[in-house]
């Protein structure tokens, strides 16, 4: 038997967690997964990346035929949304994770102006060499003449995408994704923003926290603690007391941009949220979702900024 | 004399890949060995007069590129928790040093700055910079210039 998962048609952070709430239901019995995006309008990078490692998970658990056959996915109807997934560097890492069904546009992601990085697996310590040169030569001019950011935040933005992809190749046991674009913002802020969005369907930032942490907790201890153990206190699952500075210095650069950052694990999400964002802080007992999910935003600089 | 160490090469023969750019920990971590390395070698020959016992290290940042958090904490923190050795820090773009001033802060040290026209100050906690600063003075390896200022005596 076959479960659906619906993708919702705005897929991005704020629909996320009905997506997650309807991948939770539907692999709670190991059946097969259809992820069904033939409706989908528009996707962020959050969403795209999200749904990679929905896939992942999925692809992970097996289903009932012990996990020999992949998760379906139906790409979406529209041509031009199906065209943009593809632009994106969606496909092409979908293609490892999913049985697709549905017109997929041939050809490879384009290196056009919003997508400033394709969605691109990070699995090992080159790949986040691969991400950080890569996003140098792309983002500059975009930082500096789109958002109007100093030509010199480039290099600290290129930092935070080192450390966020970090999170992956140390902490989930697991590879995932990332991809940066960069669009205008209609919700709420009516600017350009640039786009960092980081999945994996690892182990999440509790089950990565749990032995050096859960004891300092007690009986508070679950995935909205390990969040803020992580984001707000910058502790790390290593002794060692420099770690944990990543997250640090990614709260540091957006306090300066004006930016923001939410990081979903578990049931939980985290965010620290900048004064044009409705967020809340800290949101518990959502629906499950594997692994971490972080999403990085940098809006367009006013010019009394 | 004070060794010289380009951190730009060190990267280049440390990684598979012609990376230019200081991220991660396991990049830290391999470029930070072949530093120590180098300063073992170089603590392990003979003492030159008027040294004492301060080894100074000139690393040279010129040509990285972006350098991350994890790279600055394994390389410029765990140099300086390494041992006796100064860390003289040269070609440190505004982000590198972006990169190590809280690793400093984080961890109480400091580390000298060599600006391009040859002086010198101290990145760090104030109270550890001073320290440091004074500590060049005392061992006769940087002197202070009119104006209060501090300038290397030997090269």
């Amino acid at each position: 038997m076959t479960r659906l998962v619906e993708v919702p048609t705005q897929f991005d952070d704020r629909s996320f967690d009905q997506f997650a709430g309807a991948f939770a239901a539907a692999a709670q019995d190991g059946e097969r997964l259809l992820f069904d995006a033939h409706a989908a309008e528009w996707a962020s990078p959050y969403g795209l990346v999200g749904l990679l490692a929905a896939g992942q998970a999925a692809a992970r658990g097996g289903g009932a035929g012990g996990g020999a056959e992949l998760p379906l996915l139906t790409a979406p109807n529209h041509g031009e949304v199906s065209s943009y997934w593809a632009r994106a560097g969606f496909f092409r890492e979908a293609a490892h994770l999913f049985e697709i069904h549905g017109r997929v546009p041939k050809g490879k992601a384009a290196e056009e102006s919003d997508v400033l990085l394709p969605v691109t697996p990070v699995r090992a310590v080159e790949d986040v060499h691969d991400v950080v040169s890569r996003i140098q030569q792309r983002a500059s001019a975009i930082l500096a003449s789109e958002l109007q950011l100093d030509p010199k935040a480039t290099m600290g933005f290129a930092m935070a995408l080192s450390e966020a992809c970090q999170n992956i190749v140390e902490h989930a046991g697991t590879g995932g994704w990332v991809a940066v674009q960069s669009y205008h913002w209609r919700r709420t802020l009516a600017r350009r923003v640039v786009v960092i969005a980081v999945a994996d369907a690892g182990v999440g930032f509790r089950h990565s926290l749990e032995p050096t942490q859960a004891k300092r907790f007690g009986d508070r201890w679950g995935d909205a603690a390990a969040l803020e153990a992580a984001l707000i206190q910058g502790v790390s699952r290593f002794r060692d007391p420099g770690r944990g500075q990543g997250l640090a210095g990614i709260r540091r650069y957006l306090a300066r941009w004006d930016g923001k950052i939410a990081i979903r694990s578990g049931t939980a999400r985290i965010a620290i949220v900048p004064s044009w964002d409705d967020e809340v802080p800290l949101a518990d007992g959502l629906p499950a979702f594997p692994g971490a999910q972080v999403l990085i935003i940098i809006p367009e600089q006013r010019s009394s900024q | 004399m004070i060794q010289h160490i380009d951190v730009h090469a060190v990267l280049q023969a440390s990684c598979s890949g012609l990376y230019a750019d200081l991220v991660t920990r396991p990049t830290g971590r391999v470029v930070r060995e072949r530093i120590a390395q180098a300063m073992a070698t170089r603590a392990a020959g003979p003492a030159r007069a008027g040294e004492g016992a301060l080894l100074v290290a000139r690393m040279d940042f010129s040509g990285v590129g972006c350098m991350d958090y994890s790279c600055a904490d394994e390389i410029v923190a765990k140099l300086l928790q390494a041992g006796a050795t100064v860390l003289l820090l040269r070609g440190l773009s505004e982000a590198h040093r972006e990169a190590i001033e809280p690793v400093l802060a984080r961890h109480g040290l400091a580390v000298v700055l060599e600006c391009p026209d040859g002086t010198l100050d101290a990145l760090g906690p104030p109270d550890a910079a001073a320290e440091l600063l004074e500590q060049l003075v005392a061992h006769r390896l940087a002197g202070r210039l009119p104006g209060g200022t501090f300038a290397l005596t030997v090269t």
